[in-house]
């Protein structure tokens, strides 16, 4: 439980301590158990089958979905009442990235655990789930979620599918196509997003034996082959009027809020597949001879597994992070009440923007990965022999999904301008006295004997950019703000990367004390490694969004401003990077 | 009185080869504390093998009794622990084979003896001798001492040479007091081992071919048939289905690590070197000098492995 | 008939973890070695686990040391197994010290069977199971394996490889042994160490794990039960194996023949 409990998004103005945030090293023996499971899962179920689940042989998915239900690995999220676990968003997270490394039917997994299975958890009513949910946590059932249409993808409220009540007013009858449908071809419950009268957009319940029900075939994708992704037709689809799912109207809510919920579980899930796709990479940097000595001697692939050691570390450090502030807010909800659901959502609603966060970091952290892991295997990176080329492809749709990386950068600073608006978030008092700091130099005390003091340093001036910055991009623009997208998705990647930085930062400083001497120098290597990465790209993307907003004296002071802010004396780094690299090397993996 | 103890396996009259072993290790041993060695052979009409032992320069102890028909624990670890007694032995050695430690820990406990398992060195002398034996499946060798009065071990055969045969021998009969009846364990049956090739990823010896073969596997499998070992295959030559599938060693096919891989015109692609290379000696044999397989090899050589797979194959067999 | 089932579980270097000396002898490196259940004791709990199944009873799982050694017997209640005993002790001990403990235990819990894995891939010593069934005067069957491969139906199914007779009084045990399998036949109480062809453990479902922290687990101090914990067998250093040499060219058949025979000693 942290110190203090904080709000969403107000990271940017609030120093957090180390008090303040859950790490990968805070977990329990329990789910340090239940990863171990997770990875079990992955190697002794899944690997076995991966040739047959890649060619889409049927029934192999199924047949694991309902293993995972034997193994308890559907029941986390839900409630007890129901045979679920109740178990907190960290558990949840951890097993996710643990199934992460399971290529395509960890997005099978995803999908029936997450976006599949939530709507009814969180919205259904006890007859619902009563008939349902029980189905859905032992694996008999799959299930799916169907609100993209072919006209509506990011305008996911853009769909045409129409409910209509029959005359007796004991059906809806359904009609409309829903298309990249994960888990189409088996699953056996919807959850499908319609418009009633044309009107209200609503959630259903829908079985997929329903007369009026059809599976388009499978789609020929690019990656993740394993993984069913068809379209489902609805032609007269009679649904019983007690299958709507929450209210009338209120279908947005569930659509959105679950995809909270589903960008921060593929954030964790993409975490593992990283770590999954490092090992390979670190494995063939020791196995493969040029110039008569293994590869893992040359500092340009040392450089490459030191990056993405920091990359991954601070993937964790976001997840685990974001589990433990969701966490924390819903411990705060007493159970049983019948508004818990209510106020559990909006729990979750609240780090929106941290969920956003998580989905587009670590999803492109796993971009790099898989890149540089093709590349350290060079030609045979290339080859299907290696399966550097399937992750390579499997990680593509990642930024796709789950609301496109585009569409989750716009709502970072988006949601975070709504919040100053209404006065949730103090954003424009901390403005102005970032403002004043940018007038006034002031020497910023740091005690180099602390820890981290570099970081904590420069922590404070990325903040304050990012505040000076938006406050510019407001003044300028004001409400029509919204419609400048490439100044957006500018203070986004400033915005996330600060998340980042202060997550890899907390997560060292809460660590540091407690591990061996020689480990401290791992994370402090890995601290100093990712601080420079994010100083650098928060820098750029500063730049870029005062170009876009600013001109003249403003853009003078703005530009000079983030020099300032954005000094950091990386003293060490080569050494920090070769440190890294070496340990990795060592252990073959992932090294923290 | 520093007298070594062996404990010989044999089965229905014949002599179990990794006995000499023990033999040669008991011998250093006793060397070394300035005692004398005896073996005990346990069965019931095991005087061949009592025979054959004594032929090797052992003084023998036969014991020879219908409860010793079988290899049970309960009952040829009792014998044994009397044994050691009767000899006046301070060491018990046996081979580090199933039998071996079997019956070696349970004779250790009738001794008060501490027991080191798969020995493959002696080291010291007179009272200080220090065993050298793997831990950590063999990623550390451990230096051992034992703190008993009377000490015991297992020896991996391998690592000692067996003893050769020598005059000076003799076979003696020791008493057997177990009772079949008493005993609580019953023999049901042994089924030996088909001699039908190992599995690919069990086998102690795997011998491989690629594309050196030019599709004539006939090499290959006569060397791994009087090896009693496995049949691999690079991709190349199961992708020009010269091999089976399941025959396939390398990143998209088998994993293996026997103890001795042959690897016969297989240029040693990086991809088939991460199915092999945990081997624990790697033999290379290709036309071509330059193949990079020489690079990981312990042992190379240059030749055409259509006449050296055959001579070797030769030398096995009179050996 | 049900059985009283006691399995040993000892907390060991995770396989995975890389495995080397410190400079000094003294030791291994810990520096970011894992830890986890003996994979032959994860065997030999499935098994256990199994024979309840087929015949009911209790399942009893023990194990030998430090405060952390509760994580893998919780691990083993997660899979199954219905309590723990925790015989508390620092440091490490020899197996004819851990089998004189256990025979205490045994005496406590009288079990109808102890089933344990048949070396711990630590020392890898392979004694235990035997010093104990003699402590015990016990019957004991190590190796134990099962004809039907690991992919067999009957391994499927889950079905033990260990058969116990009708009357709950005899067990038959195939066992690997050298060039071939044989069979025994035991009487009841007894001592079975098992292999690793003998099953597929299962791995802990959630739920287990979630009803493993609830399930009993018992500390006795090791100093406790009047057994001399000095040590017998004593490391005196560690040091790494020698490296392998770099490869060299061989003339011909005849000497690749004697290097295979004389150095390398695989022929």
């Amino acid at each position: 439980m942290a110190a203090r409990l904080f709000k969403g998004a107000e990271y940017l103005v609030t120093d957090a301590t180390k008090d303040d945030v859950f790490t990968p090293e805070d977990f329990t023996e329990e789910q340090r158990a239940i990863a171990d499971t997770a990875d079990q899962f992955v190697e002794e179920e899944i690997a076995p089958v991966r040739d047959r689940l890649e060619h889409q042989e049927a029934g192999v998915a199924v047949a694991l979905m309902r293993k995972a239900g034997d193994a308890g690995l559907l029941m986390i999220d839900a409630p007890e009442a129901y045979g679920g676990l109740a178990l907190d968003k960290a558990t949840s997270m951890l097993a996710a990235e643990r199934m992460g490394a399971g290529g395509s039917f960890s997005v099978a997994y995803a999908a029936h655990t997450g976006i599949g299975t939530l709507p009814l958890v969180y919205y259904g009513t006890d007859a619902q789930k009563d008939r349902y949910l029980g189905k859905l946590l032992t694996g008999e059932w799959s299930a799916a979620y169907c609100l993209t249409e072919p006209e509506a993808g990011s305008d996911a409220l853009g769909g045409r599918a129409t409910a209509t009540l029959t005359p007796d007013g004991k059906h809806y009858l359904l009609d409309g196509t829903k298309q990249f449908i994960t888990n189409g071809s088996f699953a056996d419950l919807f959850t499908v997003f319609a418009r009633v009268d044309r009107k209200h957009f609503t959630a259903f319940l829908v079985e997929r034996t329903t007369p009026g029900v059809t599976v388009g075939p499978e789609e020929k994708k690019l990656g993740i082959k394993g993984s069913s992704t068809t379209s489902v037709i609805f032609e007269g689809a009679k649904v019983p009027v007690e299958n709507v799912l929450g209210e009338i109207g209120k279908g947005h809510k569930i659509a959105f809020n679950v995809l909270n919920v589903g960008r921060f579980k593929l954030g964790a899930a993409v975490t593992g597949a990283a770590k999954h796709a490092f090992k390979a990479g670190a494995a063939y940097a020791n196995a493969r001879r040029q110039f008569g000595v293994p590869i893992a001697r040359f500092g340009a692939i040392q450089e490459k597994l030191a990056d993405l050691t920091t990359g991954i570390f601070a993937s964790e450090s976001i997840v685990y992070r974001l589990a433990g502030l969701i966490d924390d807010r819903l411990a705060t909800i007493p159970k049983d009440t019948s508004g818990y659901y209510e106020a559990y959502q909006q729990g979750i609603e609240e780090y929106a923007i941290e969920c956003a966060i998580a989905k587009v970091f670590c999803s492109e952290v796993l971009a790099d990965v898989v890149d540089e892991v093709v590349q350290i295997h060079g030609g045979y990176g290339f080859i299907q022999e290696y399966p550097a080329e399937k992750y390579y492809r499997d990680e593509r749709i990642n930024r796709i999904f789950e609301g496109t990386n585009e569409i989750n950068r716009l709502l970072v600073p988006g949601t975070i301008l709504r919040r100053a608006l209404k006065g949730e978030l103090p954003l424009q008092r901390e403005t102005m006295k970032a403002m004043e700091a940018l007038m006034t130099p002031s020497p910023d005390e740091l005690d180099p004997a602390l820890p981290f003091a570099a970081e904590r340093a420069v922590l404070g001036g990325l903040k304050r950019t990012f505040l000076v910055v938006a406050g510019a991009a407001v003044q300028r623009h004001r409400e029509a703000l919204k419609d400048e997208q490439e100044a957006l998705l500018a203070l986004a990647d400033v915005a996330i990367q600060i998340f980042a930085m202060e997550s890899v930062l907390l997560r060292a400083e809460r660590i540091s004390p407690r591990l061996p001497e020689s480990r401290r120098a791992d994370v402090a290597a890995a601290v100093k490694g990712h601080t420079f990465g994010a100083v650098e790209k928060i820098a750029t993307a500063a730049r870029r969004a005062a170009f876009y907003v600013a001109e003249g004296d403003t853009l003078t002071v703005l530009l000079g401003g983030i020099r300032r802010f954005t000094k950091y004396d990386a003293t060490g780094l080569l050494e920090a990077k070769r440190r890294l690299a070496a340990a990795a090397l060592e252990a073959e993996r992932y090294p923290f | 009185m520093s007298n070594v103890l062996v404990l010989a396996e044999q089965s229905r009259g014949t002599l179990r080869k990794a006995t000499l072993s023990a033999v040669t290790a008991a011998r250093e041993l006793a060397h070394r504390t300035g005692g004398k060695v005896t073996a005990l052979v346990l069965g019931c009409g095991a005087g061949a093998a009592a025979d054959e032992l004594a032929a090797h320069g052992v003084t023998v102890r036969l014991a020879d009794a219908p409860a010793l028909a079988h290899p049970l624990a309960e009952a040829h670890a009792p014998v044994v622990a009397e044994a050691a007694k009767v000899v006046g032995a301070s060491w018990v050695v046996a081979p580090a084979t199933a039998y071996g430690k079997d019956v070696l820990p349970r004779a250790a406990v009738a001794l008060g003896a501490a027991v080191a398992t798969e020995v493959l060195a002696i080291a010291g002398a007179g009272a200080e001798i220090l065993l050298r034996r793997p831990m950590w499946a063999g990623n550390v060798i451990a230096e051992v001492e034992l703190r008993t009065e009377v000490k015991a071990f297992t020896v991996r055969p391998t690592e000692f040479p067996p003893a050769g045969r020598a005059p000076g021998g003799s076979v003696a009969p020791l008493p057997v007091t177990v009772d079949a009846a008493t005993l609580r364990t019953r023999w049901v049956g042994l089924e030996e081992v088909k001699s039908e090739r190992p599995e690919l990823t069990d086998a102690r010896v795997v011998v491989a071919g690629g594309r050196g073969t030019k599709g004539d596997f006939g090499p290959i499998t006569g060397l791994a048939d009087v090896l009693g070992g496995a049949v691999g295959a690079s991709r190349a030559a199961v992708d020009a289905g010269w091999a089976p599938n399941d025959w396939q060693v390398g990143q998209t096919g088998k994993v293996v690590a026997p103890e001795l891989y042959v690897a016969a015109g297989i240029s040693g692609a990086i991809q088939h070197v991460a199915g092999m290379k945990g081997a624990k000696v790697i033999v290379a044999v290709n036309k071509d000098a330059d193949a990079p397989i020489f690079q990981i090899a312990d042992y190379g050589l240059v030749a055409d492995l259509f006449q050296a797979l055959p001579e070797l194959r030769d030398r096995v067999q009179g050996a | 008939m049900p059985l009283k089932l006691l399995v040993t579980v000892k907390r060991v270097e995770d396989p995975e973890s890389k495995i080397r000396p410190t400079p000094d002898g003294s030791g291994i490196v810990t520096d970011g070695v894992s830890y986890k259940m003996n994979p032959f004791d994860e065997i030999a709990v499935e098994e256990a686990l199994r024979l309840k199944e087929a015949h009911g009873g209790e399942v009893v799982v023990a194990s030998i040391g430090g405060e952390k050694a509760t994580t893998e017997l919780r691990a083993a209640l997660a899979m199954g197994a219905d309590r723990g005993v925790l015989v508390r002790h620092e440091g490490a001990l020899d197996p004819g010290i851990v089998s004189a403990i256990l025979a205490r235990v045994v005496a406590e819990e009288r079990p109808d069977l102890v089933v344990m894995g048949k070396q711990a891939i630590d020392d890898d010593q392979n004694q235990t199971g035997q010093m104990l069934a003699a402590r015990l005067a016990w019957p004991q069957a190590t190796f134990a394996s099962k004809k039907e491969s690991l992919e067999s139906d009957a391994e499927q199914r889950k079905r033990p490889g260990l058969t116990v007779a009708a009357d709950g009084r005899r067990l038959e045990v195939v066992r690997e042994v050298d060039g071939g399998v044989e069979t025994l036949d035991l009487a009841l109480p007894a001592v079975v160490t098992v292999d690793l062809r003998l099953n597929k453990p299962r791995f802990a479902s959630l739920p287990g794990i979630m009803k493993a922290k609830k399930k009993e687990l018992r500390e006795i101090a090791a100093a406790s039960l009047g057994v001399d914990l000095a040590p017998t067998v004593v490391v005196r250093r560690l040091f790494e194996p020698p490296r392998r040499q770099a490869g060299v060219r061989v003339g011909d058949v005849a000497e690749l023949w004697s290097k295979l025979h004389a150095e390398a000693k695989v022929l």
